[in-house]
């Protein structure tokens, strides 16, 4: 019966499937379609425990968005556990993290991200030349539309109107948010 | 930075929030905010919807204020 569990093909699959349901929100992943689809020779009782163990070790991996010196202590520590992992076991989640990993951690990302994101961005400078209140004026505006909106839901759409002189304003702001950015992500 | 959440611990995300006052025509003021990551701010991001988009905001702002002062 253990021999069935240790199938690295399946094993890969296990992981999709775990990883779906735990990071990219996909509904419908239950324990007896994962079982039926990749372990159909093991009884639920036995997949349960494995199944819970693999989904555990993942979201510990994902949880510590771990590189790839720590992953290797993490699993050459689980092998060494009493009932942990199988070295092939380990070798199949370690190939798993590293083409996954971005993916996942994107994922994470996203979960914690609960105010608008910026989706787009477009721009238009006007020279106006006449209106009814005013004579002749010569007033550049620069008209800007952008699309907000939160994980899953519909985007709103701003349109916003600045003269050179706003422009001017925002973009010294905008420099020192650089300036700041560039300090706070010079290595420790 | 977004350190840590209850989903991931070692979170280590960076990002720019900005919180926008704006007026309508009637005079009203109404307070928007949203994120960007890192890239959006600095860079062109073009994963980010299906038709490619320039999102990056500090540059496309830097050229909004080239533009504007040669018309």
């Amino acid at each position: 019966m253990a021999g069935e569990l240790e199938g690295s093909k399946a094993l890969s699959g296990l992981l999709s499937g775990l990883a779906q349901e735990a990071f990219h929100g996909h509904q419908g992943i239950t324990e007896e379609l994962l079982r039926s689809q990749l372990y159909p020779e093991v009884s639920l009782e036995e997949f349960r425990p494995f199944l819970a163990k693999m989904r555990g070790i993942l979201k510990s991996i994902a949880s510590a968005d771990m590189d790839f010196n720590q992953l290797e202590a993490f699993l050459t520590a689980q092998t060494k556990k009493q009932g942990g992992i199988t070295s092939d076991q380990a070798a199949v989640i370690s190939k798993f993290w590293k083409s996954h990993k971005t993916k996942i951690r994107e994922s994470l990302m996203n979960q914690s991200r609960w105010d608008s994101g910026l989706r787009g961005l477009s721009w238009r400078v006007d020279g106006k030349s006449q209106s009814r209140h005013s004579p002749q004026i010569h007033t550049p505006v620069a008209i800007m539309e952008l699309e907000i909106g939160k994980s899953g839901q519909e985007s709103e759409f701003l349109c916003l109107e600045f003269d050179e002189v706003k422009v001017n304003q925002l973009l010294k702001k905008l420099s020192e948010v650089e300036e700041s950015i560039n300090t706070l992500m010079q290595p420790a | 930075m977004a350190v840590s959440s209850d989903s991931c611990r070692s979170l280590k995300y960076p990002y720019v929030a900005v919180l926008l006052k704006v007026a309508d025509h009637s005079g009203q003021v109404k307070n928007k905010s949203f994120e960007m990551t890192i890239p959006q701010f600095q860079v062109c991001d073009f994963t980010h919807s299906v038709v490619v988009h320039c999102s990056n905001f500090y540059r496309q702002f830097k050229e909004i204020a080239a533009v504007i002062e040669t018309v």
